[in-house]
């Protein structure tokens, strides 16, 4: 709001002139940040219909001819779909555990009054303070011991441990101050613990829902470092590790990685898509009353 | 329609004892209340009646049936929350119906109830809109609308009218009280504002501390109050407290005044003289008084005088052309004048 005060944009006493600069010098910064920001991703889509060996030649040409093909080489010829698939599998799954069992525990953290209840939240507030990779041994030695090394189930187990800190902590920030009144009103109605938690706390939570679901589905999705260790089969691969296929020690195959990032980056933008507006929401939730 | 009985209840949260051995009877029908300033209990023993609260000891009942133990979906009553408590992801028609929604109630049958509340309320034509398209007058109607549908044996109000704005305040007060009327429902209302209590009520519970102060119709508290406290509460401006003396020749204020005592008090010695603002007029044989601020009001003039050292109001239907530093002489009603002990604040006469 100060940065539009400053430029006078929704001034409404500044003379047209001003005005019409202020406005002007609005769309200068916006147009300057989509490109900065926009930029490198319109190069690699323009990259991922060219061949390596056009884009060694020019690096920012335009395409010519469209090579549509590289999708198709990927898609079947490099397993793509197999890795498409184990993505989709560990990720969603993981996700929806995630979401569920997140909301439920932020639910009983910021709701109920019980024994340990601070002492819960401080545990797993610690553990979204220390970086991940720390416990990337213990977990590898966790999964060989319960025959879970090497398997989508257990790749998924670990996404799970891994976000949930983060999601239950987010969710009980939101939850906490969903007002009182609205679940004393709820048991009057004749609601249950469970039905208030269905029906009231996962309908007005949505927003915040939906933020969470939108980073963790990211943040998994794009997961890079567990998925090389724990995953060894080429057919468990998922799509990270299956872009790096294309990636030897002396050649690079630039132009079949961007088509490999092209094809992982979908999902993502289809989800953002689905959940923007709620994602928005839940990101300026109680920055306005 | 339901009675209800306290009797003797507790609410202790470690030590501290919250609600300390209250008891109250509430006749079918009965607008009942409780009115205290904040921290006093009123709310936490709504909460209990309510079954929102357990209960440290002594028995509630609803309709004859103890329900200490009786989850609030059991015991058939409704509650309004100060703010409202309405489930913003739903219509007002959903958030009305949902309680019947909930019990599997037959959809004719629910229309039939949120439409009849909605008439009763002016809200017919905001069925179909959230609450966040509500202003907070018909929010508050929506939340009176969702415990009307219930059709409940007891009626809950929990200071419903304090996020209103005082225009509004008044105008709900009035809905409220009609509402009572209409539907002839037993109902108890929490508030932390006497003329509320005052102008809704059938019976007042005035609280402080966990503790019942003082039972009765309005007017009663208001022309008796059983001590200082119930005094000092009820009334708008509140009464005025003279220390002094009781004397065989009336109540000895010092510097040589003494208001004479029309009524018999229970013993002689130091005590706290009780005066309305409202019984204090113009006389030329009353006490002599010091004009400190005037502030008038258009219908009444209210003064702020000095008496012996102590300062009291005086509200006077005249329009007065007096000014700081001006001297007046006040005489109280008649017979009106209230006694309490200096140290116990017992009422004395």
């Amino acid at each position: 709001m100060a940065f539009f005060s400053m430029l006078g944009a929704r001034d409404p006493g500044a003379t047209p002139l001003p005005r019409l600069f202020a406005r002007g010098g609005l769309a200068l910064v916006i147009g300057a940040y989509t490109i900065y920001t926009l930029g490198p991703f319109l190069w690699l889509a323009t990259m991922s219909v060219r061949t390596t060996g056009e884009i060694s030649l020019d690096h920012y040409a335009w395409p010519s001819p469209f090579h549509w093909e590289q999708f198709r080489i990927a898609w079947v010829d490099s397993n793509f779909a197999t890795y498409f698939w184990n993505s989709t599998l560990v990720v969603v799954g993981a996700v929806a555990v995630v979401t569920l069992v997140g909301a439920a525990a932020a639910h009983a953290l910021a709701r109920y009054r019980f024994k340990g209840n601070r002492l819960i939240y401080a545990v797993l507030f610690s553990s979204i303070i220390f970086p991940p990779q720390i416990t990337l041994i213990s977990l590898y030695q966790i999964l060989v011991d319960y025959n879970l090394y090497n398997s989508l189930l257990g790749l998924t187990l670990v996404y799970i441990s891994l976000q949930l800190p983060l999601t239950v902590y987010l969710l009980e920030g939101f939850f906490a101050r969903i007002p009182q009144d609205l679940f004393d009103a709820a048991k009057m109605d004749g609601y249950g613990d469970i039905e208030i938690f269905r029906r009231i706390v996962l309908p007005i939570g949505m927003p915040a829902i939906a933020t969470t679901l939108i980073l963790n589905f990211i943040q998994l999705w794009n997961e890079f470092l567990f998925a090389v260790v724990l995953i060894t089969d080429p057919d468990k691969r998922t799509l990270p590790i299956g872009i790096r296929a294309f990636m030897g020690d002396h050649f690079q195959d630039i132009g079949m990685i961007a088509a490999g990032v092209m094809i992982s980056v979908v999902p993502v933008i289809l989800a953002y898509i689905f959940f923007s507006e709620k994602l928005i929401r839940g990101m300026t939730a109680g920055a306005v009353k | 329609m339901a009675s209800v009985e306290v009797r003797d209840v507790k609410k202790r949260f470690g030590a501290a004892a919250i609600i300390d051995g209250v008891s109250i009877d509430i006749t079918d029908g009965e607008f009942v209340v409780l009115v205290g300033p904040s921290g006093c209990g009123k709310s936490t023993l709504l909460r209990m009646i309510a079954g929102l609260e357990s209960i440290s000891g002594g028995e509630i009942r609803i309709a004859e049936r103890v329900v200490n133990d009786v989850p609030p979906k059991q015991r058939d009553i409704a509650m309004v929350f100060q703010n409202y408590a309405l489930y913003p992801h739903m219509t007002v028609r959903a958030n009305m119906g949902f309680s019947l929604d909930l019990q599997r109630a037959p959809k004719a049958k629910i229309e039939e109830r949120v439409d009849r509340a909605a008439q009763i309320l002016g809200l017919s034509h905001l069925l179909d809109r959230f609450p966040r398209q509500l202003s907070g007058g018909q929010r508050q109607r929506v939340a009176m609308g969702r415990a009307i549908v219930r059709d409940p044996q007891l009626f809950l109000f929990d200071e419903p009218l304090s996020n209103l704005d005082a225009k509004l305040r008044v105008t709900m007060r009035a809905e409220i009280k009609e509402l009572h009327q209409k539907l002839g429902t037993t109902m108890i209302y929490v508030t932390h504002d006497q003329i509320e209590a005052m102008t809704m009520a059938d019976k007042i519970v005035v609280m402080r501390e966990g503790v019942v102060e003082q039972i009765g119709a309005p007017l009663d508290l208001y022309d008796t109050p059983a001590n200082q406290f119930v005094a000092g509460f009820i009334g708008s401006p509140a009464m005025n407290f003279l220390e002094g003396t009781i004397t065989p020749a009336g109540f000895a204020l010092g510097q040589g005044i003494v208001l004479p005592l029309q009524t018999r008090a229970a013993k002689t010695g130091p005590a706290v003289y009780g005066v309305r603002p409202e019984h204090l007029r113009l006389d030329p044989k009353g006490v002599p008084v010091e004009v400190v601020v005037v502030e008038p009001t258009g219908a009444e003039t209210h003064v702020v005088a000095r008496i012996a050292g102590q300062d009291i109001n005086c509200v006077l239907r005249e329009r007065l052309a007096i000014a700081p530093g001006d001297r007046l002489t006040v005489a109280p009603d008649a017979g009106i004048e209230h006694l309490f002990d200096a140290v116990t604040g017992a009422r004395l006469n």
